[in-house]
């Protein structure tokens, strides 16, 4: 091996620690260790919580699983978030640039606006029955309640914290009430929308597993409540997960979208 | 577009301006009178809290006057246009747009010239005020001092009759603030157009001005007018001159009367006006 060799290798090493096998990492590592012990402790030492599955239990449930049935499971929890969101941002979007950007439509609307919104959608449950009588459109009216409200209230809020100095600068240039919307306010507000739109995902998610464990429809809720009638804990946890996992991913892309349009946000 | 020296002329008539706050009305502007000639840089200094932004926001038609007329070459200002432009205090680019898009955004919002017209006349402003390297860069990316100079950039291209720039330099390290200094004179002194200038420094007001306006504590109104006929193009020697002292000195005497006066009314727990108009 010669000396420049060497020094190469040497140098992966250092980039090595300097990177990958330093204390963050390490610390990072920790906190999920910790937390699986915490879990196998209490399980193990705490007489109430014997019934509850250790992470072994859980892990090993994973090689158990059906996987034609629980991607479809994932894939009809998907499509009705998908649906309800796509709903949601649809009706959520422009009532909020109206409210936010017309005094008039602020008025008409946003008392009745206010008047609803303290009302959690879980509370809805009972009264979809009455506007749906298909079950899949019952879960996906929730889905989109569920959207609604983060889209509105952010994209609202968005537009009304806009710096006053842009839009005048703007008229000055002698941009139309129309043109100023597209050019100078939504792009503004554009933070806060994406904001909203990752709130509103979350919320979907709540309603959808929500939805399916009492419609008995399908989809991952239903899935785990299954698991939970038979008594297959192991397999209910991991359900959770999953629906954890699915809900992380969509915030991520939500993320990914919001970054594409906002690139000069995320310059450093 | 418009390029005769003749033109720009802003004339305030005994304007008045109050604004409401939840229990009281507070006057602003009393029976303001004074005229910004067209062709020249005139400068508006007074204490902080004395009403300077609400006499932009009145030539730039963001707001109009309670009493009184702002007449520009004649006619009332109601409302914003391309004509008056205004240079905010700190910097109001857009953020979403990178530095040569923000100066784009004024001439292809109106189509005065075509897009090729314009790029040519942004390139070479951008080349002016020394922000060539950065066309590509976003605002965030730049200093608090390169900002303000593609902010110049975005206004002139417009070629406005009339600049209204206020407090464009506040906030910048006193090396940066030279520095705009030297090139916001170049550029005015290249284009002719009306400008005034508000300032609360009376360094910076007498180095920029051909006309100095003296402003009274809130409810405020013209308290002196100086013509300061210092030689141009001007560089930072003019600030060793007899004649500049001499000037600094009047103005700063007429200045340290509002001054005193300012401090014993805000020992009354007075609200910032300036600050309150901006949110």
């Amino acid at each position: 091996m010669s000396a420049s060799d060497l020094n190469a290798t040497s140098l992966f090493w250092k980039q090595v620690r300097k990177n990958v096998a330093n204390w963050t990492t390490v610390r990072r590592i920790m906190s999920v260790v910790l937390f699986l012990l915490a879990w196998t402790i209490l399980v193990q030492f705490i007489g109430q919580f014997h019934q509850i599955p250790s992470p072994t239990a859980v892990f090993a449930a994973l090689f158990q699983l059906d996987l034609g049935v629980i991607f479809t499971e994932i894939f009809r929890s998907f499509l009705r978030v998908m649906v309800g969101f796509l709903i949601g941002l649809l009706i959520g979007l422009p009532l909020g640039i109206a409210i936010g950007y017309s005094r008039i439509a602020n008025y008409l609307l946003f008392p009745a606006v206010e008047m609803v919104r303290p009302i959690p959608p879980i509370a809805w449950i009972p009264l979809t029955v009455l506007f749906f009588i298909e079950i899949e459109s019952q879960i996906v009216f929730l889905t989109f309640y569920g959207a609604f409200f983060p889209i509105v209230y952010n994209t609202m809020g968005g537009i009304s914290e806009v710096d006053i100095r842009l839009p005048r600068a703007a008229m000055s240039f002698g941009l139309t009430k129309i043109g100023m919307l597209w050019k100078v306010i939504l792009p503004a507000a554009m933070p806060q929308i994406f904001t909203g739109m990752k709130v509103a995902i979350g919320i979907t998610w709540l309603m959808v597993v929500a939805a399916e464990m009492i419609a008995s429809k399908g989809g991952l809720g239903y899935w785990v409540w299954y698991h939970h009638t038979v008594m297959e804990y192991p397999m209910v946890i991991l359900g959770m997960g999953i629906i954890g996992l699915c809900g992380a991913l969509c915030s991520v892309g939500i993320d990914v979208i919001g970054n594409h349009f906002m690139k000069w946000r995320n310059i450093f | 577009m418009v390029n005769s020296n003749h033109r720009g002329e802003v004339v305030f008539e005994d304007v008045t301006r109050a604004i409401q706050t939840k229990k009281t009305e507070t006057i602003i502007l009393d029976h303001c009178s004074f005229v910004v000639e067209s062709g020249k840089l005139t400068v508006l200094i007074g204490p902080s809290g004395c009403g300077k932004t609400t006499i932009i926001n009145l030539i730039a038609g963001y707001e109009i006057p309670d009493r009184g007329k702002v007449l520009m070459d004649g006619k009332p200002v109601t409302g914003p246009d391309w004509e008056r432009l205004v240079v905010f205090q700190e910097s109001a680019l857009f953020p979403w747009l990178t530095c040569y898009d923000n100066v784009m955004f004024g001439p292809l919002a109106t189509n005065v010239m075509t897009r090729d017209e314009a790029h040519e006349q942004a390139i070479k402003l951008l080349e002016k005020v020394g922000l060539q390297d950065f066309l590509y860069k976003y605002p965030i990316q730049l200093s608090g001092g390169m900002q303000r100079r593609a902010e110049l950039a975005r206004a002139l291209i417009n070629r406005p009759t009339v600049m209204l720039m206020d407090e464009p330099f506040r906030g910048l390290d006193a090396m940066t603030r030279e520095l705009m200094q030297e090139y916001y004179l170049r550029l005015v002194e290249e284009s002719h157009g009306t400008h005034l200038f508000v300032t609360s420094e009376i360094e910076e007001a007498i180095f920029l001005a051909n006309k100095l306006i003296i402003m009274t504590n809130k409810p405020s109104c013209v308290k002196h007018v100086l013509d300061v006929d210092l030689p141009r193009p001007r560089d930072a020697s003019v600030l060793r001159s007899k004649q500049y002292l001499e000037l600094k000195a009047t103005a700063l005497e007429i200045l340290h009367e509002e001054a005193v006066k300012a401090s014993k009314a805000s020992g009354k727990a007075d609200i910032d006006i300036e600050s309150g108009l901006r949110t």
